[in-house]
């Protein structure tokens, strides 16, 4: 199964990939819409333009047809997909100077308590624990921590091209775990 | 084009930058294994993201200006208001519901947030044939109009309604250069959109 870490509750859209017409704009709305809101809030920190991007992104996505069926799953994608427009909106309102330019966070341990999905955080934290000290730091600093690649590099006095393999490698052995977890 | 490599885990996690996003594009439409590198990479990326918590405030808060839903309310009541007042049932009602989300989002329509007063939060959605316009505001002045520039020539829409958010969604406004939300003389919010 290509799909290991889609949640049951979500089968409802990903039972029918193909529909990516009307009905289904909606449908993935409503299923998708909190996991989407949360993507883009943890980019850009504010509520109004975290709505605007999960709105674009998934616009976008209906509107340019840029979605195939043998992607695999569709939430994925569009995570994906709302991941890079709240980048976006951030550099845009950088440029703009219309908003503070947010600080880093401290890297924060995911929290099964106020995680949107306990139950897949609680399978997260064991996958990032078993990492290799080098990738689950990467991945905490530039994931949980929001720190920029060039800032990780700086701040771990590490060249930019390590700091974009390992975390290319930490993703890939996430993935590597948590399927092969899901299969056993 | 050469493969992906660790540029499809960077480009999962949006950490790409846009020019070399395009190149990435063109290259997964032809490459089944870089496909298949960036599904694993993305669905390893939606994992991390069931981590995070909720947006705060999310849960109760329908985001009433940024659903295709709410268009598709508009355009469905626009549709029937001419019709037997015969009640239907809740499927009928559904399957209609579900026709007119189906024209919007099969009839291509764009959507812009406007730049507006401080306070005034005001979006448009629009089909690229021109063939309907629906601006929602919040907090625009009461009896704020809708106004569409093209060149010289003004067209008003009419007032927003006085709904909270205040909306107004109008047939065959053609495609306008502008869309401004007036309130006596003064433009409260102002958007251009991309047909």
């Amino acid at each position: 199964m290509a799909r290991p870490h889609a949640s049951a509750e979500l089968t409802l859209v990903e039972a029918r990939p193909m529909a990516l017409d009307e009905p289904a704009f909606d449908l993935a709305y409503r299923a998708y819409a909190p996991r989407l809101r949360a993507v883009a809030y943890d980019v850009v920190r504010d509520r109004d333009a975290a709505e605007d991007v999960v709105h674009g992104a998934l616009v976008r996505v209906w509107s340019g047809g840029s979605y195939r069926p043998e992607r695999g799953a569709l939430l994925p994608f569009l995570i994906a997909c709302v991941r890079r427009e709240a980048f976006d909106t951030l550099r845009a309102a950088k440029r703009r100077h219309l908003r503070e330019v947010r600080a880093a966070d401290d890297p924060v341990v995911p929290d099964e308590t106020a995680a949107i999905d306990p139950v897949e955080t609680r399978r997260v934290r064991r996958a990032l624990d078993a990492l290799p000290e080098s990738q689950r730091d990467v991945i905490m600093r530039a994931y949980y921590g929001h720190r920029t690649l060039v800032e990780v590099a700086q701040d771990t006095n590490t060249p930019l091209g390590t700091v974009k393999s390992r975390l290319a490698g930490a993703l890939r052995r996430l993935h590597t775990t948590l399927s092969g977890e899901f299969s056993s | 084009m050469n493969h992906l490599d660790d540029d499809a885990e960077l480009y999962a996690l949006g950490l790409t930058d846009r020019e070399r996003d395009a190149e990435i594009e063109a290259h997964l439409a032809e490459c089944d294994a870089c496909r298949a590198r960036v599904v694993a990479a993305e669905s390893a990326a939606a994992a991390l993201a069931a981590t995070l918590p909720p947006m705060p405030g999310a849960a109760p808060r329908r985001a009433w200006w940024t659903t295709a839903a709410t268009a598709a309310a508009l355009v469905f009541a626009a549709t029937t208001a001419f019709e037997s007042t015969t009640a239907h049932t809740a499927s009928e009602r559904l399957t209609r519901t579900d026709t007119a989300l189906g024209a919007i989002a099969s009839s291509h329509f764009g959507h812009t947030t406007l730049t507006s007063d401080p306070g005034v939060v005001a979006k448009a959605l629009y089909s690229r044939d021109g063939s309907w316009v629906y601006v929602v505001a919040n907090n625009a002045p009461p009896g704020a109009h809708v106004v569409l520039r093209s060149g010289a020539s003004s067209r008003d829409l009419g007032a927003l309604d006085a709904g909270a958010p205040a909306t107004l969604f109008v047939r065959a406004p053609g495609r306008a250069a502008e869309i401004d939300v007036v309130a006596g003389d003064r433009v409260v919010a102002h958007g251009v959109p991309a047909y």
